[in-house]
């Protein structure tokens, strides 16, 4: 029984300790320099993906769907 | 009277097709995956169009569809992850790129190694142009948390790149930061 209450106050303290470490670690503050640095990296690689050409399956997805329309359209 | 949908609402699902590949790559780190993602983000969106506010921003709409499925997604994957057939961890060791990225090999492991939500965010504000406000809107939370996920996503990017080693040792530093004061 004490060993269950002598965890339980230790359990409090390392809960109370955390959230204090929580607060601190929030926003660790990053360079300007640094900042930069990752933002380009980020840019770039970003970039290149959105330079690859589009896959062929979604030109002919909405190909095909403003042919079905079309068709409902038709029909009513 | 209108046939929908209109010539221009394909164009403009068209053209938002490179940027939600773009983050859905970023996002999930596989193509095939990605490339499904989209589809399916296109699907729903046709099937909601009733919903979308003609006026607002498209591509946020779409963005927000995407990540709703990528995230149900994930839930789904991971209860499969519990079934002992092994057939996750064969899809996980899928190569779905050749040769082109191999210069943005160690930032897309660093991105990888982010928790998901600051994945996320950094690359809804920092890559795909939205503000924090969108960002938020996007992710169904406080710009704040926005605020908070993108910086904790740059800060871990740095220490895992080492981009601060760097800018200690480089011989400009003293320069930039004389400037900066």
């Amino acid at each position: 029984m004490k060993m269950t209450v002598e965890k339980g106050n230790k359990l409090a303290r390392t809960i109370v300790d955390t959230s204090v470490n929580d607060k601190l670690a929030t926003d660790p503050k990053l360079d300007s320099g640094s900042q930069k640095r990752i933002g380009d990296q980020l840019r770039a690689m970003y970039d290149e993906l959105m330079q690859q050409p589009v896959p062929d399956r979604f030109k002919e997805l909405l190909e095909q769907l403003d042919k079905k329309n079309g068709e409902k359209e038709g029909s009513q | 009277m209108t046939p929908a949908p209109e010539p221009e609402l394909r164009e403009a699902l068209l053209a938002a097709v490179p940027s939600l590949r773009a983050f859905a790559i970023s996002l999930s780190g596989q193509v095939d995956r990605a490339d499904d993602l989209v589809q399916d983000t296109l699907l729903r969106a046709l099937a909601n169009l009733h919903r979308f506010e003609p006026g607002t921003n498209l591509n946020a709409w779409l963005f927000t569809i995407l990540r709703n499925l990528f995230h149900s997604e994930y839930r789904k994957r991971r209860r499969e992850v519990e079934d002992p057939d092994g057939s996750y961890a064969g899809r996980l060791k899928v190569q779905p790129e050749q040769g082109s990225h191999l210069d943005f090999e160690d930032f897309r492991s660093a991105l990888a190694k982010l928790p998901a939500d600051q994945r996320e965010a950094l690359l809804l504000v920092g890559a795909s142009g939205f503000s924090y406000e969108e960002a938020a809107h996007i992710c169904g939370c406080a710009v704040g948390t926005i605020k908070s996920r993108v910086n904790r996503a740059r800060f871990r990017l740095a220490s895992l790149l080492n981009v601060e080693d760097i800018e200690d040792l480089g011989p400009d530093s003293m320069t930039r930061a004389a400037l900066q004061g």
